[in-house]
């Protein structure tokens, strides 16, 4: 089943992303997306484009940008999703 | 057709509610006949260690509603081998609920599970 | 159109859960999806009560939920184990602890966790705000 993995705690990265499968997504919220500029990035991973803005950090990330409107179809795209926490 | 249910315990209990209520969700779920799992990685794996006290502190010690998992029909319940060894736990010190596990067969009923649920 | 229902257990005081969770629901709703429940547990409950005085400069998040709710129409529900323990308390409940009052916003009610489980099993998609 295709999930949508959403992580909101930057100390739980390792965790989660073990979890994950070849066709799952993560997206990164919350005090996650500092890790968009720690991490290199892969085709399947988002960082919320709202808490980077909030952040000062949007100028730095090289992740694929997703906003709230986009988080929504993310989760109709994928067949669950999971907050990691 | 049945729903299946995924709950991730990944915190070791009393420093935080998680485990409790995490329970709690799982034995409402298997009252409405869903199928569940509970799967126990990081932490998560001091959950199911014997002789917790937590009494010693006025508090409430759940661990013993882990042993009612498989009168509520959770027969699912695994353990990371892989966490228990990296926090040098042995199986022998758990409570006899779980069934040793690894990550790619807890990962495997993550991706196979209608809902997961953590807290 | 999909139907959603949310599970907030972020503590609205600590954490931004609560946020992401209005904002969450006020893009799916303006994409013209709807919202069965959001259901409230663990520390996710502490935002029904009404007597939640956040300083005037700063946003009302039980206030944001009420009207949401009413306004499109879904359920607030806080469960009521959880709730009690933390001092979320309908009339019923106050009269049968013997308690001197009630402090939920009259948006919210106070359920089981089977409510949970019915918005999980009648609903398209279930996203968790912890």
């Amino acid at each position: 089943m295709k999930t949508l993995y959403i992580l909101n705690n930057p100390q739980l990265f390792e965790q989660c992303t073990l979890a994950m499968g070849t066709q799952d997504a993560l997206l990164l919220i919350e005090d996650a997306v500092v890790l968009s500029e720690q991490q290199s990035s892969d085709e399947n991973h988002f960082v919320l484009e709202e808490d980077l803005i909030a952040r000062g950090l949007n100028s730095g990330s090289s992740w694929n940008k997703k906003n709230y409107n986009e988080f929504v179809a993310l989760t109709l795209e994928y067949n669950k999703s999971v907050s990691w926490l | 057709m049945s729903k299946s249910l995924a709950i991730i315990f990944n915190k070791a209990p009393y420093g935080n509610q998680s485990g409790r209520e995490l329970l709690d969700i799982a034995l409402m779920a298997a009252a409405f006949d869903m199928e569940i799992s509970a799967l126990f990685i990081g932490d998560g794996v001091y959950q199911l260690l014997t002789n917790q006290q937590p009494d010693i502190l006025h508090m409430k010690n759940h661990s013993s509603t882990y042993k009612a998992l498989e009168l509520y029909g959770i027969e699912t319940v695994l353990v990371s081998s892989e966490d228990l060894e990296q926090r040098r736990l042995s199986e022998s010190r758990l409570m006899p609920v779980s069934s040793l596990s690894n990550h790619k067969q807890i990962n495997k009923t993550i991706a196979e599970s209608d809902f997961v649920f953590m807290l | 159109m999909a139907t959603f229902s949310l599970l907030v257990t972020a503590n609205p005081h600590s954490s931004q859960g609560q946020f992401s969770a209005i904002q969450f629901a006020k893009t799916l709703l303006h994409q013209g999806h709807v919202i069965k429940r959001v259901f409230f547990y663990a520390d996710g409950v502490l935002v029904a009560s009404r007597l939640n005085c956040p300083p005037s400069d700063e946003y009302n998040l039980t206030k944001t939920w009420a009207k949401l709710a009413i306004t499109h129409d879904f359920e607030l529900t806080a469960c009521v184990t959880v709730a009690m323990k933390r001092g979320i308390i309908n009339a019923t409940e106050a009269d049968r602890n013997a308690l001197t009052g009630e402090n939920i916003d009259p948006a919210f009610e106070i359920s089981g966790l089977g409510q949970l489980t019915e918005a999980m099993l009648e609903s398209d998609r279930l996203v968790t705000f912890g």
